[in-house]
């Protein structure tokens, strides 16, 4: 009997103990959350992740999994961007600092890399991964914490702290189907296959391109895949036989590399046009690297990295000259381009008097008209909207960095407008 | 007509490939009866080595060192790990569940190095194809055509004609009988891992090869593919393995050669297609289409 009372005595005083150590911890994130916000000595609010001395900035990235090549040149290129900012004396009489997290392309590990680093930091310069931006979606809006993902689904949109930069993968398709329309004689009554990944960017992507064909009088033949398969034979024999006179692809650069090559070995020598993930420099070492030089276009909102654009080719330079052996890639221009908004962000703040998180989203906001120089001027006054219709065409090019290059100049497609109109 | 022809020749060829990798799931089973869910993996490992050496040795050589890399690893792998302690065959679901440990350690370190990468196996064929009347193949398939009709003729030899062949199929019928008439189980089942290991980076050339553009790091989970396969063919014979490779390539090359006609099922049935095939064939055949009868007398 005794033994059983003490037990159960054991018991609950452990429960009681677990309580009190968990009340403790809830207490102490709850001050850590950054609700609070205070005067610096300076004058200027600040909240989580600003002291008087630095600007605290977090990246969730992938170093180890899938895209480690683009994570790393993203997390080089911003940190570049810090030093250089660093050097010039910081911004509002701070230096900037960006702590790194690597989640290798793991929700899980994001989610808790989130928490770890989410009471420490300002905004979230790049946070690599569509489905680690989803599962986050919820916190980044509560916390308010200014992110810029390196994802481009029109199901971003809408949330006030969340940014994606350029157009959307919708816009993207609509200025492909009028590329092809323009240049590659397609007319009314012809079919465009269109390949894309299952999932919001595939989604999305088909979205656009069956407006704009419906518009232009086009008939979309659509073929959904998903990340593993790298054979596209079946698809090409399913296009051939749809008798398609040009194919979409919204898929990763393996994809599309079997798919111009597949289809090129067979005759099927059709213009084929990318979103910006379906292209990799390494593709241009596969075999099917002519094929692709012959039949590949892809649609990007931002410039390709061996453009002469003046900013970008000074970036580049720098670029080359701080991390010499590195590839330059669409990343470094990417991650680069993403840091300089949002250290005009923070200048803007500062200037308003206030370096908390609503004061930053609000600065941010604000910029309608935001040019680094490095691509096309982005408005981010409505968060329901892209920040930029206008997407440049590049085509493959082995010998240029990032390898490929300016085919078209940016614009804007016509219809765009009114596809977002009708969108709403 | 001419698309049909087509779907049917895309689905030999990708049956082929898949059979490559089905046989090293059915070697395994049958010698120890685990299923190696780490073959993939294993897969990886050989596509990876003939990747990283074909520059040094040429495709030939690299590729005979990453067979033989693979096969010791798998021999490895099964004597060093799940051999611990007297062979039980009990012991089999034990060691599948390693058999995933294992996998994942392997796939997370492959991963890191390959990254982003498109490897190229600097396989012979490139981007070559072959036009037979209106329809066309690539030569990397016919030589998988090839190569798999050749590499499971040779086992269904092994486990007929050799000594091993015949150890194996005895531990297979009855473990205890088997060790008490001398056969060496422990050696009889790491040569299997060995030879499935074997396999497995010879699939990976193929799977790596034009059409696909390389080898990824997702190029191991390709092969789970083979994994239905190999349990339509009733898991312990190679022939069935064969079969049901076959059964597979085409069921997936007709479904995404006809999606458009098969809107009504949803889209992407061609993910679902070959697991569907699978439970249909296992409604009517319990036991896969080349299955042991099960005698359970009461």
């Amino acid at each position: 009997m005794n033994t059983t009372h003490s037990r159960h005595r054991t018991a609950a005083a452990a429960l009681a103990g677990a309580l009190a150590l968990l009340l403790a911890a809830t207490g102490c994130s709850s001050k850590a959350d950054g609700k609070g916000s205070s005067d610096s000595a300076d004058g200027v609010r600040t909240g989580p992740g600003v002291t008087a001395k630095t600007i605290k900035l977090g990246a969730l990235t992938d170093l180890t999994g899938p895209y480690a090549t683009l994570g790393k040149s993203i997390v080089q290129a911003q940190q570049m961007w810090a030093d250089e900012t660093n050097a010039k004396g910081g911004i509002c009489g701070r230096k900037v600092e960006i702590v790194v997290k690597d989640h290798g392309y793991d929700v899980q590990k994001a989610v808790t890399a989130y928490a770890d680093i989410a009471p420490d930091v300002v905004a979230l310069p790049q946070v690599i991964g569509s489905p680690v931006v989803a599962a986050l979606l919820d916190d980044i809006d509560r916390d308010h914490m200014l992110t810029f993902p390196q994802a481009w689904a029109a199901s971003l949109l809408g949330k006030d702290s969340v940014q994606v930069i350029g157009t959307t993968y919708d816009i993207d398709m609509i200025s492909a189907v009028d590329f092809l329309t323009r240049t590659k004689g397609l007319k009314k009554g012809d079919t465009i296959g269109h390949v894309y990944f299952e999932g919001d960017y595939g989604a999305n992507a088909l979205e656009g391109s069956t407006w704009a064909a419906k518009k232009a009088g086009l008939k979309i033949e659509g073929q959904k895949i998903k990340a593993t398969d790298t054979d596209l034979s079946a698809q090409v024999s399913a296009l051939r036989k749809a008798g398609v006179k040009a194919i979409l692809i919204s898929a990763g650069p393996a994809q599309t590399a079997s798919l111009v090559g597949v289809a090129a070995s067979r005759g099927l020598r059709v213009p084929v046009v990318s979103n910006a993930p379906g292209f990799a420099p390494q593709l241009m070492k596969t075999p099917a690297a002519p094929a692709l030089a012959a039949m590949l276009n892809i649609i990007s909102s931002a410039p390709a990295v061996s453009s002469d654009l003046p900013g970008v080719r000074a970036m580049v330079a720098s670029y080359k000259k701080k991390y010499p052996g590195s590839p330059v890639d669409s990343g470094v221009l990417s991650g680069y381009n993403a840091a300089e908004l949002l250290g005009a962000d923070l200048k803007k703040a500062c200037a308003s008097g206030g370096l908390t998180r609503e004061d930053l989203v609000k600065a941010h906001r604000s910029q309608k008209n935001a040019d680094t120089g490095l691509g096309t001027p982005q408005d981010f006054s409505d968060a329901g909207s892209p920040a930029s219709r206008e997407a440049y065409v590049l085509r493959p090019d082995a010998k240029a960095d990032g390898g490929v290059v300016n085919a078209e100049d940016a614009h804007k497609a016509p219809g765009v407008d009114e596809y977002l109109s009708t969108r709403g | 007509m001419t698309s049909l022809l087509d779907d049917l020749l895309n689905g030999l060829a990708l049956g082929a490939v898949y059979a490559l990798v089905a046989l090293g799931f059915v070697v395994i089973f049958k010698a120890s009866g685990v299923i190696n869910f780490a073959q993939g993996s294993l897969l990886l490992f050989g596509g990876y080595l003939t990747a990283v050496l074909h520059d040094d040795l040429g495709f030939a050589g690299a590729l005979a060192v990453a067979v033989l890399a693979t096969a010791l690893l798998a021999g490895a792998l099964d004597r060093l790990l799940l051999q611990r302690g007297e062979p039980d065959p009990r012991m089999a679901h034990v060691q599948t569940i390693v058999t995933i440990g294992v996998d994942i350690v392997l796939l997370t370190d492959l991963s890191r190095r390959i990254g982003g990468d498109l490897l190229s196996l600097g396989d012979p064929w490139g981007d070559s194809v072959v036009t037979l009347g209106s329809v066309t193949v690539a030569d990397s398939r016919l030589a998988a055509i090839a190569v798999s009709a050749v590499a499971i003729a040779a086992v269904f030899a092994l486990f007929r004609f050799t000594p091993w062949g015949l150890s194996l199929r005895a531990a297979a019928e009855d473990t205890e009988a088997a060790a008490l008439m001398g056969v060496r189980l422990s050696r009889v089942r790491m040569l299997a891992w060995c030879l499935a290991g074997a396999l497995a980076a010879l699939a990976a050339v193929f799977l790596a090869a034009f059409p696909a553009p390389g080898l990824e790091r997702t190029t191991g989970q390709i092969a789970l593919k083979a994994f239905p396969a190999a349990i339509l063919g009733g898991m312990a014979s190679p022939p069935g393995a064969l079969a049901g490779s076959l059964l597979i390539g085409l069921t997936e090359a007709l479904v995404a050669g006809h999606q458009s006609d098969l809107h009504v099922l949803g889209e992407g049935f061609g993910d679902v297609a070959p697991y569907a095939v699978m439970v249909l064939v296992l409604l009517v055949r319990p036991t896969g289409l080349f299955g042991a009868k099960g005698a359970a007398r009461v």
